[in-house]
């Protein structure tokens, strides 16, 4: 990747500098020509203007040739008990999880604090042909949608191609439709912030637990008819619920037995030998040359880790050339758990609660790290930011904690999405 | 203990280096696999056949091959993602037999690259 000499990037004519901010870090030279570039409107004599000023401006087939598709990724550094810190918040609001990975370095095997959390991960359940009127039935949305938190997304749709639906814990209920069947349905919902100038895709959104979402509304009654008998609309869901008050009815008493069956999340453990980790200081985001990695970095790091990639190659190394990132250690033992399946929130925030009391006894190791990937074929990623499949689904987001309880958080999006809050 | 670190948020927009695909190559005609090694020839002659000498000098690394299933995981430089792309799906043939190469997964981060089944 060439680099820009800096003065090519100060602004002309002695403007206000753009990332003068505290908040703000620089953003390395290429990012930041990306940014003017997708901006396409920076002023002329500004930094855009003596950006481009400086280079030969590439013809549009080739800059296209050279574009990759548009991602976003957001580092955050905080303080795990800071009292305004927003590490849980950002959990919260992930509702769907398929799958979330722990390593920690210099430990061989699950550590105590961590038992009875993974014992006790929950069971969700996959519920078969449920049509979507009965989400809006009133037993249903008073036994689970207004007590505790409900969960519930179609099993085996895809987000850009067929319609999905999902109930998110805030309790709304999130229809993603094409357009023939919007324009069937008859309810009212707002066209796909990301299918260009002709719609093909429209969002419904139903609040659940409005007030004026009563059986005797009007507003019921145009859902229930739309959905039973304008256009049922059928599919598999995978759900769960969660509530810490009294054990009332649960999902599986409530659907019929032949519909409903509970399944736990698939749960592996392995030990790596001899891993390269990178050097990581809590302070540093961007890395300091020498003393420490990037954020950056340790989010392709940890990935590479997740797929069992040889880390050791060569640079003159045929295959492939990926290597640990500099600067970095070598640990004798590495515990990895993965848990695979439709994982709440909530049971999240304990795992990251049990992690961060991990370290209130003196360990080896200087910090671990949570992974959690969300469902590429989800209609939300964040609160209920839209979520669309171009051409990946990532949603997905990676806490490291360190021995003093700093934390770094990346998120992860791609193309058809939103910024994460 | 180092004092507790100030809060800090940064948004980097298409900065990643090196965009990641899992690719599964089809071999239809069921005679030998090809190894890793043989499997990286074959990209760099995919890019070679579209792109030319400047296309096959492109750094391509194939991270992880499992030769029971012919699938792979490559890592490309972004501004190589389109051309990558393009030359696997535009290929035909490996050693005169017909290939195609399925692109199953690309994403930013390799950590993305996972297939969940129930």
């Amino acid at each position: 990747m060439c680099t820009a000499p800096a003065a090519l990037l100060a602004p002309a004519g002695g403007g206000p500098a753009l990332h003068g901010s505290d908040l703000i870090a620089p953003l390395p030279p290429a990012a930041w020509r990306r940014v003017t570039r997708a901006a396409g409107r920076s002023p002329i004599g500004g930094p855009g203007g003596g950006a481009r000023g400086g280079r030969r401006r590439m013809s549009a087939p080739l800059r296209r040739v050279q574009q990759a598709p548009r991602h976003l990724l957001v580092c955050e550094k905080g303080h795990a008990r800071h009292p305004r810190s927003r590490h849980a918040a950002h959990v919260r609001d992930h509702a769907y999880n398929c799958r979330v990975s722990i390593l920690i370095p210099e430990c061989g095997i699950l550590p105590e604090v961590l038992k009875s959390t993974i014992a006790d991960i929950g069971e969700y359940y996959l519920v078969k042909n449920l049509s979507v009127h009965e989400l809006v039935a009133p037993e249903f949305i008073d036994s689970f949608v207004k007590k505790g938190s409900c969960y519930a997304l179609t099993y085996n749709t895809k987000i850009d191609q067929d319609n999905t639906a999902a109930v998110i814990p805030t309790g709304k209920l999130i229809l993603s439709v094409d357009k023939d069947t919007y324009e069937e349905l008859g309810l009212q919902g707002r066209p796909s912030q990301y299918s260009g100038k002709k719609a093909m895709r429209y969002i419904i959104t139903i609040d659940l637990t409005d007030s004026n979402f009563h059986p005797d509304g009007k507003k019921h009654k145009r859902v229930l008819w739309a959905l039973k008998e304008k256009k049922p609309l059928e599919f598999d869901f995978l759900m769960a619920w969660y509530n810490t008050g009294a054990e009332g009815s649960t999902l599986m008493s409530y659907f019929p037995k032949n519909q409903i069956r509970a399944l736990k999340p698939k749960i592996t453990f392995s030990t790596l030998r001899d891993l390269q980790c990178p050097a990581l200081q809590s302070n540093e985001l961007e890395g300091k040359p020498e003393e420490s990695c990037s954020t950056e970095e340790l989010f392709e790091w940890l990935g590479a880790v997740l797929n069992q990639v040889n880390l050791d190659n060569k640079s003159s190394s045929f295959l492939s050339t990926y290597c640990c990132p500099q600067p970095n250690t070598t640990v004798d033992q590495a515990f990895l758990c993965t848990i695979t399946g439709f994982i709440i929130p909530d049971k999240i925030i304990q795992l990251l609660e049990q992690l961060c009391s991990y370290f209130t006894e003196p360990k080896l190791a200087h910090w671990l790290t949570l992974t959690v990937h969300g469902f590429a074929d989800s209609p939300v990623s964040w609160r209920e930011n839209e979520h669309g499949f171009h051409k990946g689904g990532e949603n997905l987001y990676n806490f490291v904690v360190f021995r003093n309880l700093d934390y770094w958080l990346q998120m992860a999006v791609g193309t058809n999405d939103d910024c994460p809050p | 203990m180092p004092p507790p670190a100030a809060f800090e948020r940064r948004v980097l927009r298409n900065a990643a280096g090196h965009h990641y695909l899992r690719v599964r190559l089809e071999l239809p005609d069921g005679g030998a696999r090809p190894s890793a090694a043989q499997l990286k020839q074959l990209v760099v002659a995919a890019l070679r056949e579209l792109h030319g000498e400047v296309g096959a000098a492109l750094p391509v690394d194939v991270l992880t091959y499992e030769e029971k299933t012919l699938s792979a995981i490559l890592r490309v430089v972004s501004s190589g993602f389109v051309k990558l792309w393009s030359a696997l799906t535009l290929l035909g043939f490996y050693q005169n037999r017909r290939c195609a190469f399925r692109v199953l997964q690309v994403d930013i981060s390799i950590s993305s690259c996972v297939i969940w089944e129930q």
